[in-house]
């Protein structure tokens, strides 16, 4: 054909380099990684082919006869949650105050709140669970003290989001009003705000049921504990009952908080 | 040549979206479908490349039945008859090259594209194409960055960069002002005209159906209630089609009187419009 | 002028608007109650009431002393551990990433018309994602030993659900017109994918690409705790020993590298979005 061939596409030598930068920038990344990680894959294989009747069979074929143990853990590991979570959704409320960029009126206060919110969420619960374990022994309480200062991190960061959408006007009129701040608080801000602060603190609570399931594996109390002894004692069927009870658990209550969120707003 | 023979097509929620529709189209032929909302305009185009299946009948395309074509056989069907939608339907993200080589992908195997590797001549006939429709400067912009227009212009050219035999286009400027309207029908017509791509065009205004056509073909409720030749159209014909009296709203207006050079004409004022 | 016209309405209603009515205020003290009641429950179970709370409190006093002073002897073996975790997470995240894309496809509605595959494998990766990384560190350390690879497999299986959701859900929310056009013009599924759904997904896949690397990251060292590798397995023998100066000391090394890998990819994320 004699067509005329399209112009090349103008390239320039900033992005050329910028791009053959990243490109070398993650094939390091990659063969640092692969070159300096250690896998025994000989091992590894002859374990898989050793271990594999003893734990995958075991695992689908759940212990009954603990059922009733495991779900006995399981409602303690939901109350932790829970605990953990009312009290996350109440200190939360004045850290969210504290970094919503609209209510303080310093940026250095609402900074701050930022600051000390990232920070909490930075993390994770069981290494929140660790410390609380040194301060105050192997006990539930640990475990609701770790929910409660992990979930804080992200409530506080939500309802701050929130704070900052509400719609100032009210607030400004009450103000030109005569009302003092405490009646701007209750009659003007948390009215705008309560459904979203229940709604976040509800999806909360549903990720706290998941991430309080694993406490008590380094001794925070609920059934992380039996995640603990079923391991040690490599008790698959264990397992598979503990597995199951999780499954079912988090389950609902990701239908129930999403139900009732989508009721709330 | 297309060929409907007694075809039918009831959707599965019990619409009768065509009903015993009997026409002949003609290699060549620019053929414009009128009838208001719901008439099954949209239906019958899309019974052609079977974006939409009748469910009795026999349509019959270059002396085959494709009612019964499935997998390979239909994506050959649809390579051959090119498409052009109300809204454009282009990946708005990508570069308008990209968008009209994409018109390429049915003869091209699926590797080799997944890849970008086209060949020179398919690059060579997807610029050519944007050239035809005077946008080849456009050629590497983003799609979203270009207006309505040339969006549909683009569209024009990945349809030409496919070598169809037949070009369906469904209300291609329902979203478009009157003056580009007028250029997007003036390149529909040309490419009919230049290539002998047999065209079918369902358009709801009289003005333009009149204007552009060789042949009309109208439809109310499924059924074809008029077919003939657009110099036998009148508006008398449109209220018998429509089943009411013609309304202001039936009318795109803006009609050029300057026919020669008329591409070019069009073309300034779109871009006046931009 | 806002405040003109808001003035005497709201003089009026002496704040009636925003104030609620009784009907919302029985509904609020109603859950306040069913809040309260589970409280009573939780606490009694939990061992857990006002008085542990003030105890627990005033301990709180005395983790400082056995925290303190930092073992920095710990830092060397805990960086390299560190980047063993670091490792895991990158490994993970890139086999998570490539395996999501067929996986996310099923899973969308808009791409595949197959509804029991559809619904098979949206029930999958809904039952991952309820369990938690370290149960699923510990069966697969259980199968594969001791050491990295059963947690690299962990992490896998874990951000394979958390991604194929995310991933899947902005595949069901494309321009699907353009697949149309593709389908018109004799493309195959592939093709029609390649041209007009990668496109329309590749910021976001990218961005939550990075985003399930910043939790792989946090995953690696907790899934370390089981025996899984990396830093979080130095931490959990220090602990077994009671030295929670070094305890510490990791996790302040934790602390710091999470923020700044967090730190780095948003800003990445940002630019990609
Ligand atoms: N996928 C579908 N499922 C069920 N009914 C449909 C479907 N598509 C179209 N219909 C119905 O079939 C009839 C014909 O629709 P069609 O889209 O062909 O009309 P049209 O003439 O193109 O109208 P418009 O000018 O509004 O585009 C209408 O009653 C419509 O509601
Ligand atoms: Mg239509």
């Amino acid at each position: 054909m004699s067509m005329e061939l399209p112009p090349k596409k103008p390239r320039s030598t900033k992005k050329l380099v910028r791009n053959v930068a990243i490109i070398l920038a993650v094939a390091a990344l990659y063969v640092w990684t692969f070159a300096s990680i250690q896998i025994d894959f000989a091992r590894v294989i002859e374990r898989a082919q050793s271990n594999f009747d003893r734990v995958i069979p075991k695992l689908f074929s759940p212990n009954w006869d603990r059922a009733g143990e495991v779900i006995d853990m399981m409602i303690e590991t939901i109350f932790i949650a829970y605990v953990g979570s009312l009290a996350a959704a109440i200190i939360a409320v004045p850290l969210g105050f504290l970094a919503a960029k609209n209510m303080t009126g310093s940026r250095i206060f609402s900074t701050l709140g930022v600051w000390i919110l990232s920070a909490v969420r930075a993390f994770p619960e069981i290494i929140l669970a660790i410390l609380f374990i040194v301060a105050v022994g192997p006990t539930p309480f640990a475990g609701i003290l770790a929910i409660a200062i992990g979930s804080t991190g992200m409530l506080g960061k939500l309802y701050a989001e929130s704070l900052e959408a509400i719609d100032m006007n009210v607030v400004e009129a009450m103000q030109a009003n005569g009302a003092n701040r405490i009646q701007v608080m209750f009659h003007g801000i948390i009215p705008q705000v309560i459904p979203e602060f229940l709604s976040y603190a509800i999806y909360r609570f549903e990720i706290d049921v998941r991430a309080s399931t694993v406490l008590g594996y380094v001794g925070a109390g609920g059934i992380g504990t039996m995640i603990f002894f079923a391991q040690s004692s490599r008790n698959w069927s264990d397992m598979g009952m503990i597995l199951l009870v999780i499954i079912i658990v988090v389950t609902i209550f990701d239908y129930a908080s999403s139900y009732i969120r989508r009721r709330i707003i | 040549m297309i060929e409907f023979k007694d075809v039918s097509l009831v959707y599965p929620n019990g619409t009768q979206g065509l009903k015993d529709v009997n026409i002949t189209i003609e290699d060549g032929e620019f053929v414009v479908i009128v009838g208001l909302s719901g008439a099954g305009k949209s239906t019958l185009i899309r019974s052609i490349n079977r974006l939409v299946s009748p469910t009795s009948g026999e349509l019959i395309v270059d002396n085959d039945n494709i009612l019964k074509y499935r997998g390979r056989k239909l994506r050959k069907l649809r390579t051959k008859i090119g498409m052009i939608f109300q809204n454009y339907n282009l990946v708005r993200r990508s570069s308008v090259f990209k968008n009209v080589l994409a018109g390429r992908l049915g003869h091209t195997g699926t590797l080799r594209s997944v890849f970008n590797f086209f060949s020179k001549d398919d690059k060579a006939l997807a610029y050519e194409s944007l050239k035809r429709v005077n946008i080849e400067d456009k050629l590497y912009s983003r799609a979203d960055e270009l207006s309505g227009g040339q969006q549909q212009r683009v569209s024009i050219a990945r349809v030409l960069t496919q070598k169809p035999k037949y070009i369906l286009a469904d209300e291609p400027v329902a979203s478009l002002d009157p003056p580009t309207s007028h250029q997007v029908m003036k390149y529909l017509k040309k490419i009919n005209q230049e290539d002998g791509i047999t065209t079918i065009v369902n358009l709801h205004f009289i003005d333009m159906a009149m204007e552009y056509a060789d042949r009309i073909i109208g439809m109310r409720a499924g059924e074809v209630v008029f077919d003939g030749p657009a110099s036998e159209v009148t508006e008398k014909t449109f209220e018998e089609i429509y089943g009411r009296s013609i309304r202001d709203e039936d009318f795109v207006g803006g009609a050029e009187e300057d026919q020669d050079d008329s591409v070019k004409g069009a073309e300034e004022d779109g871009e006046g419009n931009e | 002028m806002v405040k003109e016209m808001n003035k005497p309405s709201l003089a009026e209603d002496k704040y009636a608007p925003m104030l609620s009515p009784w009907r919302v205020k029985s509904k609020i003290a109603i859950i306040f109650f069913i809040v309260l009641f589970f409280l009573f429950f939780s606490s009694t179970r939990t061992g857990v009431d006002f008085g542990t709370l003030l105890s627990g409190l005033s301990n709180m006093g005395q983790i400082t002393d056995k925290l303190l002073p930092p073992n920095w002897g710990i830092v060397g073996p805990a960086m390299e551990r560190l980047i063993e975790t670091i490792h895991m997470a990158i490994i993970a995240t890139t086999f998570a990433v490539l395996v999501v894309i067929p996986v996310s496809l099923l899973a969308a509605q808009n791409i595949n018309s197959n509804k029991i595959v559809y619904n098979i494998t949206r029930f999958i990766m809904n039952i991952l994602r309820t369990i938690p990384d370290i149960v699923l560190a510990v069966i697969f350390v259980g199968l594969f030993g001791i050491g990295v690879f059963g947690g690299i497999v962990a992490l896998f299986v874990f951000s394979l659900g958390i991604l194929a959701k995310l991933i899947s859900e902005t595949i069901e929310s494309i321009d699907m017109e353009p697949v149309e056009a593709m389908r018109a013009s004799g493309a195959s599924t592939i093709q029609a994918i390649a041209f007009a759904v990668v496109p329309q997904v590749l910021p976001q896949f990218s961005s939550f690409s990075l985003y399930v690397f910043e939790i792989n990251v946090r995953a690696s060292v907790v899934i370390g705790l089981v025996g899984a590798g990396g830093i979080g397995n130095l931490m959990m023998t220090r602990f077994g020993f009671n030295d929670y100066n070094s305890v510490f000391t990791i996790i302040i090394i934790i602390f710091v590298v999470v923020v700044l890998i967090e730190y780095i990819s948003g800003k990445i994320r940002e630019a990609i979005v």
